[in-house]
């Protein structure tokens, strides 16, 4: 069977909806597991996911041809190993204007590469259709939507405080005490916590050391955090696939073991 | 045998890109099976036979024997359409040429197929040219093409102007060519071959080559847009060799042409 080599972007079109932190998981659960894997950071303002892992994760400013050339000629040499790309929600528009344009789902069909894009989701009215509009223009493309529930707390918390002198949403003072206290991250595990799913999952390498943090508490902390993100991804990239018909074999039995 | 055509790329200004506009013509004709020959007329030293060395001879388009070469063999070619990319301020002295010699006369007979791609630059003098020109071409398929690679403006935000001339010969047809990315266009520039060789990896010996995937991208998307263009005026249609040439060329599941970039 041919091999298919993933190509994860992360992508949304708004900031603090969680996109480094779903690209840091996937590059340490991939770095645990063994497997080849790159990283660009597409931020160049704040290139949080290269600072993170400097090692294998290159920061790419895409903004001019020279930037696009570094990144996508080195997409499609890297047709052997997993890749994650985390696009900045300032590039987001530029990076789905030029993948179509220079024909790259084309080339990464002809190479073996499967684009999957993870796209974080968020309660703005234009997300959605935005997701339908990149579905309709990828048509070779995976799309699996991510669904930050901290952030869509978050959003509603701006909705609330945009119209608050129509007082259309109000909510309570303690509410956003909270969001300005936390960090979103924190807050899906705190908003997770309350379901009793994410208790019964127990994906292997939680039992793996030199997660994220510097502290015991803080590595504990993280390794919550993404048994609950990967048990979401697992679930949303479990489905997408079998559901559009647009994946290959190799590819569902490559993200199951995710 | 299908009627030959005759086709002029000219301006009298320079640098509007009229040997890139040669070039995209050159590229459509060959993936169309279209038996083309081309004239560069930049002698001594052409631009359009450094990228389609094969195809593209140099010429002296003021000297008599060089005009012999190219009208006299237009009937006895194998090739069923000659391009000539003439070279800067020698368009409206080409079409007299033409008119002395009494080809104009055969293309109103309708022995010989005529085309024009006027290439039109942003000035008012390179706009005022169509009016110098209008009266050679009453036979001829004649188009302006707007070529907006160096990111030109053509009036449009002055209404009054812009119809004065686009507006003013009414069996004149515009065409658009879109602007290229400007890395894209200068690698090349520097691998000096056809776009299609460019887009097909390719070198000048077609052996393989390492161009930049996303410039090859950008000059195949590019390249695209400007056959739609040809496709949109249709441009295959003109010839007699069209009949041959859509035998020649399948539809995709799409419905889309085969024979893109």
């Amino acid at each position: 069977m041919a091999q298919h080599t993933p190509l994860y972007i992360i992508a949304s079109q708004h900031p603090r909806v969680g996109k480094t932190l779903v690209a840091r998981l996937l590059i340490e659960y991939f770095r645990l597991s063994g497997r080849p894997i790159v990283g660009y950071d597409l931020d160049p303002r704040e290139p949080a996911l290269a600072s993170h892992f400097p090692s294998f994760v290159c920061p790419v400013d895409i903004a001019d041809t020279r930037g696009q050339m570094a990144l996508f000629d080195r997409l499609v040499a890297d047709d052997w190993r997993t890749t994650v790309l985390d696009i900045g929600y300032g590039l987001f528009d530029q990076f789905f204007t030029v993948l179509p344009e220079i024909g790259f789902e084309q080339e990464a069909a002809r190479r073996g590469i499967v684009p999957i894009v993870l796209f974080i989701t968020d309660a703005a009215p234009t997300t959605a259709r935005r997701y339908a509009e990149l579905q309709k223009r990828l048509p070779r493309t995976i799309f699996v939507p991510v669904h930050n529930e901290a952030t869509a707390f978050m959003f509603i918390q701006r909705l609330s405080a945009d119209t608050a002198g129509m007082r259309r949403h109000p909510h309570p003072a303690a509410v956003a005490d909270r969001a300005r206290r936390h960090r979103p991250a924190r807050f899906l595990v705190r908003d997770l916590s309350r379901q009793a799913a994410w208790r019964t999952d127990r994906g292997p390498y939680l039992d793996r050391h030199h997660f994220f943090g510097v502290s015991r508490a803080g590595i504990a902390a993280a390794h919550r955090r993404a048994r609950i993100l990967a048990a979401r991804l697992r679930r949303s990239i479990r489905r997408t696939p079998q559901q559009s018909g647009l994946a290959p074999p190799g590819l569902i039995a490559s993200i199951r073991s995710l | 045998m299908a009627k030959p055509a005759l086709i002029l790329v000219g301006a009298d200004k320079g640098g509007v890109g009229k040997t890139t506009v040669a070039r995209t013509l050159l590229d459509y004709f060959t993936a169309h099976h279209v038996p083309t020959r081309a004239f560069d007329s930049e002698s001594p030293r052409g631009t359009l036979k450094r990228f389609h060395g094969d195809a593209a001879d140099i010429v002296d388009a003021t000297s008599v024997s060089d005009q012999m070469r190219i009208i006299d063999t237009l009937s006895t070619t194998d090739s069923t359409v000659t391009i000539v990319d003439v070279r800067a301020g020698l368009l409206s002295p080409t079409l007299r040429s033409l008119r002395d010699i009494g080809f104009l006369d055969a293309v109103k007979k309708g022995q010989i197929t005529f085309v024009v791609f006027h290439i039109l630059g942003s000035s008012i003098a390179s706009l005022n040219e169509i009016e110098e020109t209008a009266p050679f071409v009453t036979d001829a398929k004649y188009f302006l093409v707007k070529n907006f690679i160096n990111n030109t403006s053509f009036f449009e935000w002055d209404q009054a102007t812009h119809s004065s001339y686009f507006k003013k010969l009414k069996d004149a047809v515009a065409i658009t060519i879109p602007k290229l990315n400007e890395m894209a266009y200068e690698q090349v520039e520097l691998a000096s071959v056809p776009f299609l060789t460019f887009v097909a990896n390719k070198n000048q010996k077609a052996e393989a080559a390492n161009y930049s995937f996303v410039l090859r991208g950008y000059v195949r998307h590019w390249l695209g847009n400007v056959w739609a263009e040809y496709d949109r005026v249709k441009l295959l249609d003109i010839f007699d060799a069209s009949t041959n040439v859509q035998a020649a060329r399948p539809q995709t599941a799409a419905g889309g042409s085969a024979n893109r970039p």
